[in-house]
């Protein structure tokens, strides 16, 4: 079992890893990097970065779906997706602010119930789907899967934090939530979950800015001019995401704040018995 | 009708060409053959994609010149100058900056057109197909989610009216509320019902399991030799070689896990689509283009696929050998393929049209 | 073939076992027919056949069962998917994919099943079902029968033994129910499929069950339930609920026990033969109140994208007077309730609360005077108690400081007294919908309208919304009850109304248009044409009138 554990914990490390180093390389490439496919002045690195990106999404969908996956996950995760791609249309349909997506908020509040197990799958299955629906695919989706399978990754592993931190979670028995002082112990998953939400959804813009970025300053001959050291390389990335989605991105995690903050509560409560009453079997998530 | 799989071997092909070209004389030479296949092959034109190529472009071309004009100062001819205390926009304004940056979002149209036909031609449920043995759960939970579509859209519906019969008004965020929670408890104890059926018709799995250990050792060493790889290509100039074979291992070593993962799934199919020789010709068609692009030929000078503004604006180099290669990707309209008018995307404008209709009668209730 | 050996089975987190040794046999070939109320353990005894009880469920299993010579419990649901085919109740949620073609093939694909035999397969069993002009359709197309149609092709696709069914038709409307009964009929003898089905609704299936199986509650002393097992007239003899024609027949002693109308006849022309007939309802109803009127209707006028659902539909309900709506699918009486409240603005036509008229006013404002009950009542349970469920609604209407009725004393009538702090979807189907009542009626509307409240319910639990419903009329409600169910209307209807294609085609005393009607007329009525009985006690008290009479 804790032979399993260790290989589990490399596997999460190092795909966290690559999507780490796929956001701060820019910063770091010497100023001359030949291209893999031996094309002049690196014009591939991006495309090489996203296939790396989508790589370490299958590896982590590969350890997480296991060997199999029970028909009762598959049947909830298949529900769960299609809300909330129904919630996609409406930000479609319905003109919201900025960058504003309302995707972000369940994928988050079925990790922290379900696990991090869960939470990954979900997130992963409805930017597919939601890509799939509103025709969406493009080279841009492996670190929107990335992304949204990390979030409901961690959300998992905030919920088990939590349950140690504060005696009090959403898994104690009902009569905890009508217990006096069970109120404010619920404010406090919210509280984090609220942080959480803010957290990815500035952390989203910036990854796929990322993604974007390479694309737009085109090949690294012109990136990196001679001389050129790693904070002028911060400061062209800081002027490059404030100029195209800072404004985005704020009004995604603050919408997503909005979200946790006023349908948290209820939602996880209404999640959580149904929990209780179907999901008994679930096996341990990772 | 062309397979799925061609589908997806174009839009590759049109990414990584369009990525190698920063030509722009190749560049527009590949947005029109885009434009023409998308025009030839999408059948529904109602079908949504989330931008019309065409507004990329007005949004893409300018920005990015601008970007690049305001942050680069380098290039011969300077048409204006701006002061230099500027952190960072501080110095001349050229116009080969501009020029680059305009190419630069030029290839991003580019590429943006090849994917957007891709989303119109190919039927979702194709796509879905696609996935492969080891992913077949993640196909049967996108499956689900496609069939649910429609009933979840449904749901919110009935659930609006119900609260509202209730005497609920949706002013702010909050009364949201009540709408979602039913949608989402009575979506879940559906997905228990689903999971019941599913389980009596004898789908595998009632509970979890987890892969087998060498599997998961496996999976951790390509990760390894993957991120390794990466690193020293990155950053060990020296090693560069070492670390592409190691990345290539790496992968390699994923895509045998993931082939060891589907071989303990017995799964067959229904319905089996016959290759044909349509498919076969758009198959070459890329493969000329990919070719040409990437190996290097006699006869075909492949410099001219990189142009650079710097340091001054010169006329760009057209290789008529490396243009005719691009109209390779052309052969999807040559065989004149139509796209399946796709139920799916339509339920998306079904979809939107309820939440028009909702809206409507958001302002006709108040 | 099938065999339980005191079979025990708890429920993980209940103390009490749902199923108490149960000892039952079936042979091969049977029609066997589970009845019993709600909650008494009928769906947990079909699915101890295929396994799903206790590999999906959990919980503690004892005892024995053997279905065609293997052991569910041991070999769990994967590999009885083969010997036992089983059909849900909701059409809605059994199917992943989106085609009927793919949809069969699902489960065979699963079962890697080489592509030939699928195709065979698909093809054999499309014709069992008389699906092959459905084959490519999206099943969201289909209707509700058809759907469960093609959920039974879906489980017979592994050729199995066996076809358990879970109530496959109570979310149905009367034909499509219909269909489905004659489609298992058929697989039954033409096939010799064993088929298992659960049912409320006996009166349809009666007459072709070669077993009747009936599950007691446990009795109020604590005793274990009864279960009863035999051929049908015998089962019947011993049970409570059972429909009018059964009834009327225990009653009169009529012996063999008939179970279809056909068998009926005889025993009830012999009843009635000699004696002179007066057209008379025994049952006596409050004088409606005709001058003034509560709800009126005036040329209503409704059209779907150009298609017409509503044409000058006018129609009037009195205080404490209970109109019944009947008609085929489609034939606009949801689309007039919906108009009524306001959810569809009409094209043309008036609708007039107690004099005020209310078209284009917002539907939340009509709903004060209206207490409307839709017929999913679960989409409008959110909240996290039953008593929190009313108090929403007050907030809503803002009437929080004065409630038009005590929430605890409506909890009372609606028989939710003990409830007040449970989880609303914790509770049963029956209770439920109690607690969606009593969030429409909390602002104590003069006017009730229902959409089939009597949708897969049991006998008890409609004994229960009778009763409710009699109390509110002699109140002074006023209520329009759309239904199928010709029996219920029979019982609490003063008038009925008939829609077809939008337009009203018969409007009248329940007596008369039930009795005369050939499509809407209670087994009571078939039995005895001309004399206006509807119900079991209007015969009873008719025939005993006119034996006492001469």
């Amino acid at each position: 079992m804790s032979v399993r554990r260790v290989i589990s914990g490399f596997i999460y490390a190092l795909s966290g890893a690559i999507g780490v180093l796929a956001f701060i390389y820019p910063f770091f490439t010497p100023a001359s990097s030949a291209a893999p496919l031996g094309l002049a002045h690196g014009q591939d690195a991006p495309l090489m970065t996203a296939a790396l990106v989508g790589l370490s999404v299958v590896a982590l969908l590969l350890e997480l779906q296991g060997q199999t996956i029970s028909a009762k996950t598959v049947a909830m995760l298949g529900v769960l997706v299609a809300i909330t791609s129904v919630l996609r249309f409406i930000e479609v349909a319905v003109p919201m602010p900025g960058g504003f997506s309302p995707i972000f908020a369940p994928i988050i509040l079925a990790g922290y119930v379900f696990g991090s197990r869960f939470g990954f799958l979900m997130g992963v299955f409805t930017l597919v789907t939601s890509a799939l629906i509103t025709g969406g695919v493009g080279p841009w989706l492996p670190y929107q899967m990335f992304t949204a399978g990390w979030a409901g990754l961690t959300a998992g592993w905030l919920s088990r934090i939590m349950h140690h931190v504060s005696r009090f979670t959403f898994n104690a028995p009902v009569a905890a939530y009508q217990a006096p002082g069970s109120q404010r112990r619920l404010t406090l998953d919210i509280v984090f979950l609220c942080l959480f939400g803010f957290a990815w959804g500035l952390l989203y813009g910036v990854i796929i800015n990322v993604y974007f970025w390479p694309f737009a300053m085109g090949p690294s001959a012109q990136t990196w001019m001679p001389g050129v050291g790693l904070s002028e390389t911060l400061s062209r990335y800081g002027v490059f995401y404030v100029a195209t989605s800072l404004a985005w991105d704020v009004t995604r995690a603050v919408g997503n704040v909005a979200l946790i903050l006023l349908l948290g509560a209820p939602t996880l409560r209404a999640l959580n018995r149904f929990r209780r009453r179907f999901y008994f079997e679930v096996s341990a998530s990772a | 009708m062309l397979d799925a799989r061609v589908w997806v071997l174009w839009a590759l092909t049109t990414l990584l060409t369009a990525s190698s070209a920063r030509n722009p004389l190749y560049a527009a030479v590949l947005l029109a053959v885009a434009t023409v296949v998308g025009t030839v092959c999408a059948a529904d034109r109602a079908q949504r994609v989330p931008l019309s190529p065409l507004r990329f472009a007005a949004l893409a071309i300018p920005l990015s010149a601008l970007f690049n004009g305001l942050t680069a100062h380098i290039g011969d001819t300077v048409i204006l100058r701006l002061p230099d205390w500027l952190p960072l926009l501080g110095g001349p304004v050229t116009l080969e900056a501009l020029a680059f940056g305009a190419i630069n979002g030029l290839t991003l149209t580019v590429i943006f057109s090849g994917f957007a036909v891709f989303n119109q031609v190919t039927p979702v449920r194709d796509l879905i197909k696609l996935t492969p043995r080891a992913f077949h759960e993640a196909g049967v939970v996108l499956s689900i989610a496609l069939t649910f579509i429609p009933q979840t859209t449904r749901s919110l519906k009935r659930i609006r009216e119900a609260q509202a019969v209730r005497g609920h008004r949706v002013r702010g965020v909050r009364d949201w509320l009540p709408i979602f929670v039913p949608l989402l408890v009575s979506g879940l104890e559906r997905s228990m019902a689903l999971a019941e059926a599913m389980v009596a018709r004898g789908y595998g799995a009632v509970a979890d399991q987890e892969q087998p250990l060498c599997r998961q050792g496996l999976l951790a060493l390509g990760l390894s030799a993957l991120f390794g790889g990466w690193l020293a290509w990155l950053f060990l100039p020296s090693w560069r070689g070492i670390g592409l074979g190691a990345m290539i291992a790496g992968a390699g070593l994923i895509a045998v896990v993931v082939w060891l993962a589907g071989r303990g799934i017995s799964h067959t199919t229904y319905r089996r689509r016959r290759w044909t020789a349509r498919d076969t010709l758009v198959v070459l068609g890329c493969g000329l283009t990919l070719g040409v692009t990437l190996v290097p030929l006699p006869l075909v000078n492949r410099s001219t696929l990189y142009y650079s503004t710097y340091p001054s604006l010169t006329r760009p180099a057209f290789d008529p050998f490396v243009g005719l290669a691009m109209l390779g990707l052309l052969v999807p309209a040559a065989v004149n393929a139509e796209g399946q008018a796709d139920s799916t995307r339509s339920i998306q404008s079904e979809a939107i049209g309820g939440a028009d209709e909702r809206l409507g009668q958001e302002t006709e209730d108040g | 073939m099938i065999h339980f050996g005191r079979l025990t089975y708890t429920y993980p987190g209940s103390h009490h076992p749902v199923l108490a040794g149960v000892t039952l046999h079936i042979d091969e070939g049977e029609f066997v027919l589970v009845a019993g109320p709600s909650g008494v353990g009928k769906s947990t005894l079909l699915r101890c056949l295929n396994g799903l009880v206790p590999h999906f469920t959990g919980g503690k299993l004892s005892g024995s069962v053997s279905v065609a010579g293997r052991d569910p419990v041991a070999e769990g649901p994967h590999t009885l998917s083969r010997v036992v085919g089983f059909v849900f109740q909701d059409p809605e949620s059994q199917f992943v994919m989106d085609r009927v073609e793919d949809e069969i093939a699902f489960a065979l694909e699963n079962a890697a099943i080489p592509p030939t035999e699928m195709r065979a397969r698909v093809e054999e069993v499309l014709d069992l079902l008389d699906l092959v002009p459905l084959r490519d359709r999206a099943l969201d197309t289909l209707s509700g029968g058809e759907k469960q149609r093609v959920a039974i092709a879906t489980a017979l696709a592994f050729r199995p033994r066996i076809l358990v069914l879970d109530e496959p038709t109570s979310q149905l409307d009367p034909q499509s129910a219909e269909d489905v009964l004659q489609a298992l009929v058929r697989l039954n003898n033409e096939v010799g499929l064993t088929v298992v089905l659960a049912e409320h609704r006996l009166e349809r299936v009666l007459p072709h069950a070669d077993r009747l199986i009936h599950l007691a509650p446990p009795s109020v002393e604590g005793g274990r339930g009864e279960v009863l097992d035999g051929p049908p007239r015998h089962v019947l003899h011993r049970m409570d609920l059972i429909p009018p024609l059964v009834a009327l027949g225990k009653e009169l002693g009529w012996e063999p026990l008939p179970l279809t109308v056909k068998e009926g006849r005889t025993f009830a022309e012999e009843a009635v033969s000699g004696l002179r007939v007066q057209v008379s309802r025994s049952n006596l109803r409050p004088e409606a109140l005709k001058s003034e009127t509560a709800l009126r209707v005036r040329e209503l006028s409704f059209a779907y994208d150009g298609v017409p659902a509503l044409r000058d539909v006018t129609l009037t309900v009195s205080p404490g007077e209970l109109v019944a709506l009947m008609g085929r699918n489609g034939s606009g009486k949801t689309t007039m309730l919906r108009c009524i409240v306001g959810l569809l603005r009409p094209e043309q036509g008036q609708i007039t609360l107690a004099g005020e008229p209310v078209v284009g006013w917002e539907t939340a404002d009509i709903c004060r005077r209206i207490g409307y009950l839709s017929q999913e009542p679960d989409d409008l349970l959110f909240a996290d108690t039953v008593a929190e469920e009313m108090a929403v609604t007050l907030r809503n209407h803002g009437l929080t400081g004065s409630p038009p009725i005590a929430p605890d004393d409506l909890l009372e009538r609606l028989g939710l007294g003990g409830l007040a702090v449970s989880y609303p979807r914790d509770l049963s189907v029956g209770e439920r919908q109690r607690v969606a009542l009593g969030a429409v009626t909390i602002t104590r509307p003069k006017i009730l309208l229902l959409d089939e409240p009597t949708r897969g319910m049991d006998y008890p639990a409609k004994r229960e919304l009778v009763r409710m419903l009699r109390k509110w009329q002699a109140e002074g409600t006023a209520t329009l009850l759309v239904t199928h169910d010709v029996e219920l209307t029979a019982q609490i209807a003063d008038r009925v109304v008939v829609l077809s294609q939008g337009e009203i085609i018969a409007d009248g005393s329940a007596t008369d248009v039930l009795a005369t009607s050939s499509f809407f007329a209670p087994q009571v009525a078939r039995l005895f044409p001309g004399t206006g009985w509807l119900t079991v006690e209007d015969a009873l008290a008719g025939l005993s009138a006119l034996s006492c009479g001469g």
